[in-house]
């Protein structure tokens, strides 16, 4: 098993077809499960008619930008946390070093990249933020109540690539290559769920708040925020 | 802090109507609402959910109950529809008296929730799915029932019919000219600036209001009128039962008298 997941066939496989097949699925995925979305939204009859570009921009720049509704301010640890958390889940992987490399070493392109110390610290901050949402969903009672099993799978998707990561990085409780291929391994499994998964509020977010920000704009003539 | 009591109701709308019910029949209605009849809004709210429960501090159940969990509107989507979906629509009468409790008098639909909402999820809309499948199990409370069935039946919330209306108009009328002279309160005035439509309870037991209404627009010397025919109730308690297709006839009768009337603009009293 050890000799298997180190080797170097395998570590060639997920480099090259696995990327491929992780980034099909996610891509394929996400257009496929939008684009039904929108296309079953047709049936709900309440759903095109109020969809206003002006109310869908206004509600999406107040929840988009910090302590910008009135909720977040109320929360304001929970806003901290979850903008810190979501701006660290994108940016780190995007502009770390190693990953930059890989795409240059594929297709010959490149961009700028985060300083490894700086992409280390944003690293520990989202296992951190994935600590606090954790912590969070035990002892705060009202979230503990509507909690499944289900939610905490889904920080540990989030969290388990920047673990694994940090670790490979630094060398740290397994072998180099192992850690590293736990990395990818979990990294494109990571992908692949997205669309299946609740982590598809990434792909969902923009079109609830544009229902719910037009709808009450055009409609109620009130705030959303 | 978790209490989770609630005082033991009867309502005869509760307690008799379920026992009526069959696992079949719940289990049909369930998945004909929440498959047939629920689209894509459904589908996005429960997808798109993670509950973080962010929710809460905009209830006024929750507030109110010194922030019981379980009157958090996260949690009461939890209790009924997460609930119903889990089991496959397999659930008791028993439980089904549960989800009525909770979708008739646990939620009042102020949808304040969805302005708190990260995602703008309209957990109004989902209790709404909530009353649907228990009002079309007939499972409903009785006051509530009630005033539906006069919807269908009078074409009012409050078993006031047409013949009721006009009289208790005349009777008004004739009431608010001991205070203005020659004051008129006009039917069926075509073309009006403003069409007024009462609460139905206008016309029943609280005719005083209807009164205060026709000084002041007597006063006031605008332009207006109300239908002497069905579709002058401004309510519609239909809605709240879950009774979809009355709801509809109802609202479709009200702004067709607007229409027939050709006014511009209606007024409606709460």
């Amino acid at each position: 098993m050890y000799d298997f997941l180190t080797s170097i066939e395998l570590y060639n496989f997920l480099k090259g077809p696995m990327v491929w097949i992780a980034f099909l699925v996610f891509i394929c995925g996400s257009i496929y499960r939008t684009i039904s979305l929108i296309m079953l939204a047709k049936k709900d009859k309440v759903v095109y008619p109020y969809l206003s570009l002006k109310y869908t921009l206004r509600s999406l720049a107040h929840w988009l930008i910090p302590f910008g509704s009135r909720n977040m301010r109320l929360h304001p640890w929970m806003t901290f946390f979850a903008f810190t958390f979501h701006i660290g889940l994108l940016v780190t992987p995007i502009f770390l070093y190693p990953h930059i490399m890989l795409w240059y070493k594929a297709w010959g392109v490149r961009w700028w990249s985060l300083p490894e110390n700086v992409a280390d610290i944003m690293t520990l901050i989202v296992v951190l933020c994935c600590v606090f949402f954790i912590f969070r969903r035990m002892f705060a009672s009202e979230v503990r109540f509507v909690t499944y099993a289900s939610d905490y799978l889904i920080i540990a998707i989030a969290a388990a690539p920047f673990v694994t990561g940090f670790l490979s990085f630094h060398q740290l409780i397994f072998p180099y290559r192992l850690m590293l291929i736990l990395h990818i391994i979990i990294g494109e499994l990571m992908l692949m769920v997205i669309p299946f998964t609740r982590l598809s509020h990434m792909l969902f977010f923009w079109l609830t708040r544009a229902h719910t920000g037009s709808e009450f704009g055009v409609f109620r003539h009130s705030k959303d925020y | 802090m978790i209490k989770m009591q609630r005082k033991t109701v009867t309502d005869q709308g509760f307690d008799e109507t379920v026992k009526n019910l069959t696992p079949e029949k719940i289990e049909k209605t369930i998945n004909y609402v929440l498959k047939k009849e629920a689209a894509a809004r459904l589908k996005a709210y429960v997808e798109t959910c993670v509950h973080c429960g962010l929710c809460n501090e905009a209830c006024h159940f929750y507030l109110s109950y010194d922030r019981d969990p379980s009157y958090s509107p996260v949690s009461k989507v939890r209790q009924t529809l997460w609930d119903m979906m889990k089991k496959k629509g397999k659930v008791d009468a028993e439980t089904l008296k549960m989800y009525a409790r909770i979708g008739y008098t646990e939620c009042n639909i102020c949808r304040r929730c969805s302005m708190y909402c990260p995602f703008g999820i309209d957990m109004g809309y989902l209790m709404i799915l909530v009353r649907r499948i228990c009002g079309l199990l007939k499972v409903a409370p009785l006051y509530l029932q009630d005033q539906g069935y006069s919807h269908m039946y009078t074409y009012s919330q409050s078993w006031v019919a047409q013949d009721d209306w006009v009289d208790t108009v005349q009777f008004v009328e004739e009431e608010i000219r001991m205070d203005i002279k020659n004051a008129r309160i006009p039917l069926d005035k075509e073309g009006a600036e403003i069409m007024y439509s009462p609460h139905s309870l206008e016309a029943k037991f609280k005719t005083n209001l209807l009164a205060n209404i026709a000084k002041i627009m007597n006063v006031a010397k605008i332009d207006w009128t109300m239908p002497s025919f069905d579709g002058w109730d401004s309510t519609n308690q239909a809605m709240h039962v879950g009774d979809h297709e009355t709801m509809g006839m109802v609202e479709r009768m009200h702004f067709n008298a607007g229409f027939k009337l050709k006014v511009k603009k209606i007024v409606t009293s709460e």
